[in-house]
């Protein structure tokens, strides 16, 4: 926009795309500059490559509906946002489209303890809603490391999982129902707060749907019971497979702790300089276990889990004595992604799942598939769902680095797999994991994947270039990234 | 690429007598045939192969062919102190997945739904696709498993699943009273497997370590006097989806509500209302790319 | 342009998002532009060569400087210092700080002239000649009590508009630390100005020349420094980095929080009888997240009223931001609102803040507040 429109108020930006839009939501919410689009292109994945369109702020359904259309007018594709957390580049735009951000849309529409609902807009941050249901003996569940930031629709994108997923199940078993703008415009409601809605499960086809279904706009979450009784137990390790050894034996044990999450001794020690929870810098691994349920019940399983321990070597078995020990543990935990940046300027976080009775040999083969590509390697993980975290530490600025860590990378993906695994437990495929999908799908996998995804969106008018890789429909990458980009592009 | 092509003999020869032409369902233990409308009468009726093919307890995980009675599954589960999500009514595996009702002891076992971690199925076109995958947490691309759940066979016909499976709790008791209020019991306790009511008994299932089983007995003597029975009562024969709010609530005839659930046992059967027009076109065009020709169920659309 | 900014500082920063929810102006907005890991990032562009645009000059304008990223933030990014230097490489440039702002800030420094004009504007304000949005107390003092000195344990320092318009609080501050049996000076004029607001707005020469000017006055002896004004303290705490010289750094180190000081000497104080007054902390920004030590503050009130509340928001910012809430009227308002919710919510008769600008600001919102030091004072029958 020139002074002499901003003088005259004028609003027109002579970008046809972006003059509809702003006749539909208001001209401050449609933003077409080039600061506002270079933050768009990006997510808090490694990912580059991004294009924004212009960006949106909805504050409704209708709004959401309206730039729906819009969008189909011009044939422009979208994408939603949510927070930015995503680490696969989900909310990467691809072929400059719309992007359409949720954060306008946070309100808790209604909490409903005799149906042990919650109605919220996408825009709500998880740990936001729990904090809001715990006074009512309620919380919602999943709770991904990002939960003070990530937000509900972001979680009902990526299925979310966290360390309390566990026992409780990852995102898509507390969705209820989702209220969706589909790409062609139409709204509708998936799933609903009945026993079993009739039909098709579309709801559960849509949750994980990386942002290529449609749009959330109105999620009803399922309320979980607050547990009355928590132990939270921290056992040391000498080394990395009595660690793992211990989870694979606590789950064949038949317990079913709330949260089993391992650290290795380089994320302690970066997370110890943190938070100062008073984690053990000099144990090669510590296994954090955290039991719920009713008070007498904990102590047989946390005195179990000891045993275990134990008999697998654990040097030190620690119990949290207050809450506050116990927040500070988890605080550690939780910001153990973030805290690597003391160590290295970059990092790359990978995401596998392996079966709990092979984490011991995918983990050794984790270190020395690193130590052969002169990366540093740490490892932070939710071991008791086998979901293995390999963080790989790195500074871009040096030349070739980023080659290796994506050459170690992809092999750990492969070990992964050749345990019997798959390619995510919690951050989905976005960008990062296309061109490994053929190597756990069929073709013909992969061709239904696409029959689903083609049922919600035809034309692919969906966050494109994503989830399924090329040479199947809707993910045209290179395509998508031929668009020119000027400075501030 | 072919290393990845399923290469179970058994699957394979189902997928050859599938075929890729001419109307064709499979029937488990015909325990909820009427479901979804009529099967056409020119349609080949085939058997799923059984068979555990591979349970991995320590993994809580089991890799069962459709054709197994879910009986035999239970046994076998059993064995090893567990069990799984799939309602024992004289049914297959298969079956109770396609038709995806829930078990009556929902909020202790869990979902169904929740407990299908990868599907095989043969598609309208005769091949075997799998969907899903062999771990317990997994978001690895689109999620078939869900979709095919309660789906009655008409995208894909079930061959093959990995299920999620559970340790069956130290202890366990049914404990029933009259004249209680229900939804305030199941407010109450911290993790009932069940809260049943007919109108004038709460049947309650406790489950846990035995000494928490005490102590929740112990804050229901403050809403009746609760005494152990055998198990759940008999359930009449149709099934309602409601909210809790309206299980809890419910009056007609002879019924038996899961409470905090909302599914309702009834004496007759719940009117359903069509899917909104936005729903019933995003069903439709799935139905049409897993299924051009309409071979698979015909006759059967899943939500009626 | 060359920001120049510590590119080890710039890539400290790894995108995580965990800064988001703490940072007011992207809470109310919901835009990346208007948060942490989005600044940082168009510092990263601007210093590689993307022109500083409307737009972004907006994107650093919009800044709080609260602070509330940098103890949310697991890689201990300094971003108040990057966006300080910021600032003031673009204020070198001419882009931000025009000479209205710079000419504005001048009186500080001159502490007879910001008297004067202070007692003029308290005649306007009362008159009801000042806009509303400039949130100038009507109650603005027109005439203060002089400054004595009560010995020589430690120096209280006065600044420059709190001298000006809440010296009460100076007096209040004064008599409770005499209460606990210690010698107070004033400091007066012989330090107007800790040169905070300066900083903020990247006219560091102005800020250092103040530092400096302070530093030679007050270093006759080695005594502690006590501060009612968080964000003064904050400032005054980080001269160490604002001229890199080991004096600097023992002078910084001479610094304290009144709470903070009084924290130790709380036993010291006389039993009296508890303010009968349910009583909401909020935390100033420079006094929780850059200073860290808010804590104090509940252990200086506690025994002096009835009931001490906590907010439920986690600490954040409400809108003050020094010059902030004059120049972004409009952000500062819709940061206010979400605070001015969370105390309806805790149900306080009073709200105690322990710094000039916030209580103003709040003021403005129809929130009663207090500083601590005047309830302490208060209960202890000092004033």
């Amino acid at each position: 926009m020139g002074l002499l429109d901003r003088l005259t108020g004028r609003t027109s930006s002579g970008d046809p795309l972006a003059d509809d839009l702003r006749a539909v939501l208001s001209a401050d919410r449609v933003r077409m500059d080039g600061a506002e689009r270079a933050l768009m292109a990006k997510d808090a994945s490694v990912f580059g490559g991004g294009v924004a369109g212009p960006t949106c702020f909805p504050t409704s359904t209708a709004e959401v509906q309206a730039i729906m259309r819009v969008a189909a007018e011009h044939d422009s594709p979208i994408v939603p946002r949510g927070a930015g957390t995503g680490l696969a580049g989900g909310a990467i735009p691809l072929g400059a489209p719309i992007v359409i951000s949720l954060q306008k849309m946070n309100r808790i529409l209604d909490v409903d303890e005799a149906n042990r609902v919650a109605w919220v807009e996408p825009g709500v941050i998880n740990l936001d809603l729990s904090n809001q249901l715990r006074p009512r003996g309620f919380h919602f569940a999943p709770d991904p490391s990002s939960q003070s930031v990530c937000t509900l629709g972001g979680n009902v994108a990526n299925n979310s999982g966290g360390p309390h997923c566990l026992a409780y199940g990852v995102t898509d078993a507390h969705i209820l129902a989702v209220e969706v703008v589909l790409p062609d415009g139409e709204v509708v409601m998936l799933g609903g707060i009945d026993a079993e809605p009739s039909g098709l499960d579309l709801r559960g086809a849509f949750v994980g749907g990386e942002g290529t279904l449609g749009i959330a706009t109105r999620i009803a979450v399922r309320l979980t019971k607050n547990p009355p009784a928590v132990r939270t137990l921290l056992l040391s390790f000498a080394s990395v497979r009595d660690a793992a050894q211990t989870v694979s034996d606590v789950i064949a044990a038949g317990i079913v702790p709330a949260a089993l999450e391992v650290m290795d001794q380089r994320i302690t020690v970066a997370v110890e300089n943190f938070v100062g929870a008073g984690y053990p810098t000099d144990a090669a691994a510590v296994l954090l276990a955290e039991i719920e349920g009713l008070d007498a019940g904990v102590d047989i399983d946390a005195g179990r889990i000891d045993e275990i321990g134990r008999a697998n070597g654990a040097t030190e078995v620690r119990r949290a004595q207050s809450d506050e020990e116990r927040e500070l543990l988890w605080k550690g935990r939780k910001t153990a992604f973030g805290a690597i940046a003391q160590m290295a300027p970059d990092y790359y976080l990978h995401d596998t799942v392996v079966p709990r009775s092979a984490l011991a040999d995918v983990l050794e083969q984790v270190y020395e598939i690193a130590d052969r590509h002169d990366v540093v390697v740490m490892n932070v993980f939710h071991a008791g769902d086998g979901n293995l975290h390999p963080l790989l530490l790195f500074d871009a600025r040096e030349q070739g680095t980023l080659d290796r860590v994506h050459a170690a990378g992809a092999e750990i993906l492969r070990a992964s797999l050749d345990a019997g695994g798959v390619l995510s437990g919690e951050h989905g495929v976005g960008v990062e994991k296309q061109r490994f999908m053929g190597e756990l799908f069929t073709d013909a996998d992969m061709g239904h994947q696409n029959r689903l995804r083609r049922g919600f969106d035809p034309v692919c008018r969906s966050n494109p270039g994503k989830v399924l890789p090329e040479g199947h429909s809707c993910a045209d990458i290179q395509q998508l990234r031929a668009v020119p980009t000027g400075v501030w592009g | 690429m072919s290393s990845l092509a399923v290469a179970d003999p058994v699957l394979l020869d189902f997928a050859a007598d599938v075929g890729p032409e001419g109307r064709v369902a499979v029937a488990g233990g015909r325990t909820r045939w009427g479901l979804g409308g009529e099967l056409r009468s020119d349609t080949r009726v085939l058997a799923a192969p059984t068979g555990i093919v591979a349970y991995a307890a320590s993994e809580m995980t089991v890799q069962v062919r459709a054709g197994t009675p879910v009986a035999e599954l239970d046994a076998a589960l059993a064995e090893h102190g567990q069990r799984c999500a799939l309602p024992a009514r004289g049914g297959t595996v298969g079956g109770a997945v396609a038709v995806g009702e829930n078990v009556v002891d929902q909020l202790g076992r869990g979902r169904l739904r929740d407990a299908v971690l990868q599907v095989r199925y043969v598609s309208a076109e005769g091949d075997v696709v799998t969907g899903g995958g062999p771990v317990v947490k997994n978001v690895t691309g689109y999620n078939l498993p869900k979709l095919m759940t309660g789906s009655l066979g008409t995208l894909g016909l079930l061959v093959e699943l990995i299920l999620r499976t559970n340790p069956i709790p130290a202890a366990s008791r049914w404990l029933a009273a009259e004249d209680v209020d229900p939804a305030a019991v199941e407010a109450a306790l911290y993790a009932p497997g069940a809260v049943l009511w007919d109108g004038a008994t709460t049947w309650v299932l406790l489950e846990g370590h035995g000494p928490d089983l005490a102590s929740e007995s112990n804050k229901l003597a403050s809403f009746g006097v609760f005494t152990e029975v055998d198990g759940p009562p008999e359930l009449p024969p149709h099934r309602w989806s409601l909210t809790p709010e309206e299980a809890a609530d419910f009056s007609r005839g002879a019924f038996v509500s899961s409470i905090g659930v909302g599914t309702v046992w009834a004496d007759s059967a719940q009117k359903s209302l069509p899917d909104g027009p936005g729903v019933a076109a995003v069903a439709a065009r799935i139905k049409k790319n897993f299924d051009p020709t309409g071979r698979l169920n015909p006759g059967r659309t899943a939500g009626c | 342009m060359d920001l120049k900014l510590d590119p080890d500082d710039l890539n400290s920063c790894v995108q995580c998002g965990l800064c988001l929810p703490h940072c007011p102006t992207f809470r109310v907005t919901g835009d990346e532009t208007r948060s942490p890991r989005g600044r940082i990032q168009l510092m990263r562009e601007v210093q590689e060569g993307a022109p500083v645009t409307l737009e972004v000059q907006e994107a650093f304008d919009t800044c709080v400087q609260c602070r509330a990223c940098e103890p949310a933030c697991p890689s201990s990014v300094p971003y108040g210092h990057l966006m300080e230097q910021t600032r003031e490489s673009l204020a070198a440039e001419g882009k931000t700080a025009p000479w209205r702002q710079r000419l504005a800030f001048r009186p500080l420094a001159m502490p007879r002239m910001l008297r004067l004009g202070s007692s003029f504007l308290a005649v306007a304000a009362r008159a009801r000649l000042v806009p509303r949005r400039f949130g100038v107390p009507r109650d603005l003092p027109i005439r203060r009590a002089r400054h004595t000195t009560s010995g020589d344990d430690v120096y209280l320092f006065t600044g420059c508009v709190m001298d000006a318009w809440q010296r009460d609080v100076h007096i209040a501050g004064q008599r409770v630390i005499e209460a606990a049996g210690f010698g107070v000076t004033p400091t007066g004029d012989v330090a107007p100005c800790c040169g905070a607001l300066q900083a903020h707005a990247g006219l560091t020469d102005h800020t250092r020349a103040l530092a400096e000017q302070m530093m030679a006055a007050l270093s006759v002896d080695q005594r502690p420094i006590l501060v009612d004004s968080a964000g003064c303290g904050a400032a005054m705490k980080d001269y160490g980095h604002l001229l890199g010289t080991p004096e600097a750094e023992v002078f910084a180190a001479r610094v304290f929080d009144i709470q903070e000081w009084l924290a130790d000497h709380v036993d010291a104080l006389p039993n009296v009888t508890p303010l009968d007054l349910r009583v909401a902390v909020q935390d100033p920004c420079h006094l929780r997240h850059v200073q860290r030590v808010h804590l104090a503050t509940r252990t200086v009130l506690a025994p002096f009223v009835r009931e001490l509340v906590e907010l439920d928001d986690d600490g954040l910012c409400c809108g003050a931001g020094g010059a902030f809430s004059v120049l972004q009227p409009e952000l500062a308002g819709d940061i206010r609102d979400r605070k001015v919710a969370a105390i309806d919510r805790a149900t306080p008769d009073v709200v105690a803040s322990a710094n000039p600008g916030c209580s103003m600001h709040l003021a403005a919102g129809g929130v009663p507040t207090e500083h601590p030091m005047t309830l302490v004072a208060r209960a202890l029958g000092v004033l």
